[in-house]
């Protein structure tokens, strides 16, 4: 514990008389909360709990309304096309994860030394993918993946003598690796940034006390770059999960405003959306998006768990 | 300021929010002036009916209608929104056909559009426009929408190659006399003899419209799995499997218009309007296409199909219907109009009574000085009925689904066990839209 100053007045123990404040100051702390809080209620709090009412209905617009109890959530499991919604946001989920996090911490290492020249060109160069949205992203990549004549055909033909005319957005087994490809280019930076923010906290000092130790550079990143970054890398994998669970933008104009060749692109909330605005079942759409709000948070309390982040 | 008791910065954003607020509430819409408001997803409709209107006002010196362009999928999620919400509704929307069955879906009193069947009868509308077309617009036996357009389908064909190709065009009169010709002339990777999509159903469903099939019948029941789905499919795959196919496709847009250029396609499907997207897309082709009719399954078989189309309908919200189907007769039934239309579009009008305009017969140097207004016309008649369902998007998903496992099965097998392999996809994916239709408790009244 730091010592008082010496300067510091003591605390003593008589208080000065408490005088009400004048009526108006009592009230306006909320009315500045009171826009936030009535846009709140009307578009956040008031749908929320109408979805969860929505989701034991069969609807068809406002209008009609079938109570029907679980049978959404019954039908919802019991759906083929859901399963494979999960399967192929799961395979993304992990994909994603598996390369974008190992990419992009090692972009961070490498343009957090100092013999890099131009280091902040390139971290504006690899962020610079996130500027836009994944709209743009989407029409960009779906031209870069055509047959015949598109970009990605033309280097892997010239390069790997693969056949120029792959139907990668069109051959149900080349959707997915399109699709995390695409991700890769457009995440990665992100990543860098936020292990970079994580590097530069972690002290020099410590990399001085293990290089006396005699620990080398695997050593050091093992013992002292890997648990100084930690709760980066926990935040880093967490808002990962979340954000490919959420997956919809990308494959959605990537694959012309359709689940792919065979459902190939069909991701949860994608299901989620087909069935609310497209078929127009509104409650079956809320029943879908409350299972995935209970999976993810299943699945990052998971994680938070085995991560250890509770811990401290 | 300095009296504020919150400091100048609260003063000021107070004072922007309830200005900003006031002017919000005090302003005067443009769609709230309008006696009229129309939208449409297509932009050279929107242009083709500004030119319409003055004739139109002129009829009506103190209404004001407001044509919008609401561009594709928006207007049909904005429209369903706005019906659900009913805030923001149109008095007439223009709908793309394959969407028309999704706001078909509740009860026939809460669909957001008004009932045209009684208007069409007495009006003599049902005799005047081809008759098929009115289907993909009609749920249980009711009528929402009047049809833009009838869009019979030819085959479109680089005419330059395919004579160099020495192919005769009118001894393809079958598909199967098509095909054989196919497989002489396709070179894998280099040439195709015709645009067909292995992953895609688009020309999938021309042949089986063609053949007087379809996704559902006219009760709505799924029929997607019944005979002529089978024997199509089965006849499908092959053009696109295996080591004998004849047909692939690369895409749309930019990719299409080289693909065409470079003669990696001679043959592709042409619904009318497709030939307005050639011409602008691929003027490089012009004066070296041509049209043909469709071969047939059999021989004096139906020539022609459909692919693709637009309703109008009048929606609940409409203060004025009369005014409104006033406007509709002007904008879908005018002779003139519609002739000058079609110089710019190429899309045929769907009443017959709009066909004899000498527009039709002009030549056209794109396509080889053919008159590609009679050529369609004279194939209108026939185009095939396709019957909608709320459920018409899950059904062509499941028929893709379909395709694709066929095209997998016949690339790894050939033709071994195929013909049983088609029917169980093709049933198992009826299924699906079965189980999924006898969930909607609204569809009780069909059949």
């Amino acid at each position: 514990m730091r010592p008082h100053s010496p300067t510091a007045k003591p605390i003593t123990a008589k208080a000065t008389p408490r005088r009400r404040p004048p009526r108006g100051d009592k009230l306006a702390p909320y009315l500045f909360v009171a826009p936030f809080l009535i846009l709140f209620l009307v578009f956040g709090a008031y749908p929320l709990l109408k979805s969860v009412v929505l989701a034991f209905y069969i609807t068809s617009g406002p209008r009609d309304q079938v109570f029907v109890g679980l049978e959404n959530f019954r039908f919802l499991f019991s759906d083929p096309d859901f399963w494979k919604a999960v399967r192929n946001t799961a395979v993304y989920t992990f994909w994603s994860l598996a390369l974008q996090v190992p990419l992009g911490l090692g972009l961070a290492i490498l343009l957090n030394s100092r013999w890099v020249k131009g280091r902040e060109f390139f971290r504006l160069a690899f962020f610079s993918p996130n500027l836009v949205g994944q709209v743009f992203v989407g029409v960009l990549f779906s031209v870069l993946f055509v047959p015949q004549y598109g970009l990605v055909n033309r280097f892997l033909h010239a390069t790997l003598g693969l056949p120029l005319d792959t139907r990668w957005l069109a051959e149900p087994q080349l959707v997915m690796p399109a699709l995390v490809m695409t991700s890769l280019w457009m995440y990665v930076g992100m990543h860098m940034v936020y292990f970079l923010a994580g590097l530069q906290a972690v002290e020099r000092e410590l990399y001085e006390a293990a290089m006396i130790d005699g620990a080398n550079s695997w050593a050091q990143f093992w013992h002292v770059t890997l648990p100084g970054i930690r709760h980066v890398l926990i935040f880093v994998v967490l808002i990962s999960t979340i954000g490919s669970f959420q997956l919809f933008e990308l494959p959605w104009v990537m694959l012309g405003r359709s689940p792919g060749p065979d459902g190939a692109g069909l991701t949860i909330v994608m299901y989620l959306y087909i069935n609310g605005y497209v078929a127009g079942d509104l409650g079956y759409a809320s029943a879908v998006g409350w299972t995935l709000a209970l999976g993810l948070l299943v699945i990052s309390l998971m994680q938070l768990r085995l991560s250890g982040a509770w811990k401290g | 300021m300095a009296q504020f008791p919150y400091g100048a910065s609260a003063a000021v954003m107070a004072g922007l929010a309830v200005a900003s607020g006031a002017y919000l509430a005090m302003r005067r819409t443009q769609q709230q002036a309008a006696d009229l408001r129309l939208w449409t997803f297509a932009k050279p409709h929107a242009d083709a009916y500004r030119k319409m209107l003055p004739d139109f006002l002129r009829k009506h010196p103190n209404k004001r209608v407001d044509i919008q362009v609401v561009a594709g999928e928006a207007v049909t999620s904005r429209l369903q929104a706005a019906f659900w919400s009913n805030l923001d509704v149109p008095d007439l929307v223009e709908v793309e056909i394959s969407w028309a069955g999704s706001f078909f879906r509740g009860r026939l009193e809460s669909i957001g559009f008004r009932d045209l069947t009684e208007r069409i009868h007495q009006s003599g509308l049902w005799q005047r426009v081809v008759q098929a077309r009115f289907a993909p617009y009609s749920t249980r036996g009711r009528i929402f929408g009047i049809p833009h357009d009838v869009h019979p389908v030819m085959l479109a064909y680089r005419r330059d190659l395919v004579e160099r190709l020495r192919i005769d065009v009118d001894r393809l009169r079958t598909w199967d006399e098509f095909a054989e010709v196919g497989r002489r002339v396709t070179v894998p990777g280099k040439r195709f003899m015709m645009e067909l999509p292995p992953s895609g159903i688009s020309s999938l469903e021309v042949m089986l419209f063609q053949r007087g099939g379809g996704y559902f019948d006219a009760n709505g029941r799924c029929i997607m799995d019944n005979e002529i789905a089978v024997e199509t499919l089965k006849y499908y795959v092959p053009l696109v499997a295996g080591k004998y196919r004849i047909g692939t496709d690369l895409g749309g847009g930019q990719i299409f218009t080289r693909a065409l250029e470079d003669g990696y396609y001679l043959f592709m499907v042409a619904p009318d309007w497709r030939t307005k997207v050639i011409e602008q897309d691929v003027p490089k082709v012009g004066g070296r296409m041509a049209l043909m009719p469709l071969p047939a399954f059999y021989p004096g078989g139906r020539r022609t199909s459909t692919w693709g189309g637009t309703m109008i309908g009048i929606t609940k919200r409409c203060a004025d219907p009369d005014l409104a189907w006033e406007l509709i007769m002007h904008l879908y039934f005018n002779k003139e109009a519609l002739a000058e239309q079609f110089r710019n579009t190429n899309i045929l009008p769907p009443a017959r009574d709009m066909w004899d305009h000498p527009a039709y017969d002009e030549p056209r140097p794109f396509w080889s000085n053919q008159p590609l207004g009679r050529l369609y016309a004279r194939l209108a008649p026939d185009t095939p009925p396709q019957y909608t369902s709320p459920y018409i998007g899950l059904a062509k998903a499941k028929l893709t689904e379909a395709l694709i496992a066929c095209v997998q099965y016949y690339d790894r097998y050939g033709a071994r066990g195929f013909d049983g392999f088609v029917q169980q996809q093709l049933k198992r994916s009826a299924d699906e839209v079965r189980r999924q239709m006898r969930r909607n408790p609204y569809l009780d009244e069909t059949a």
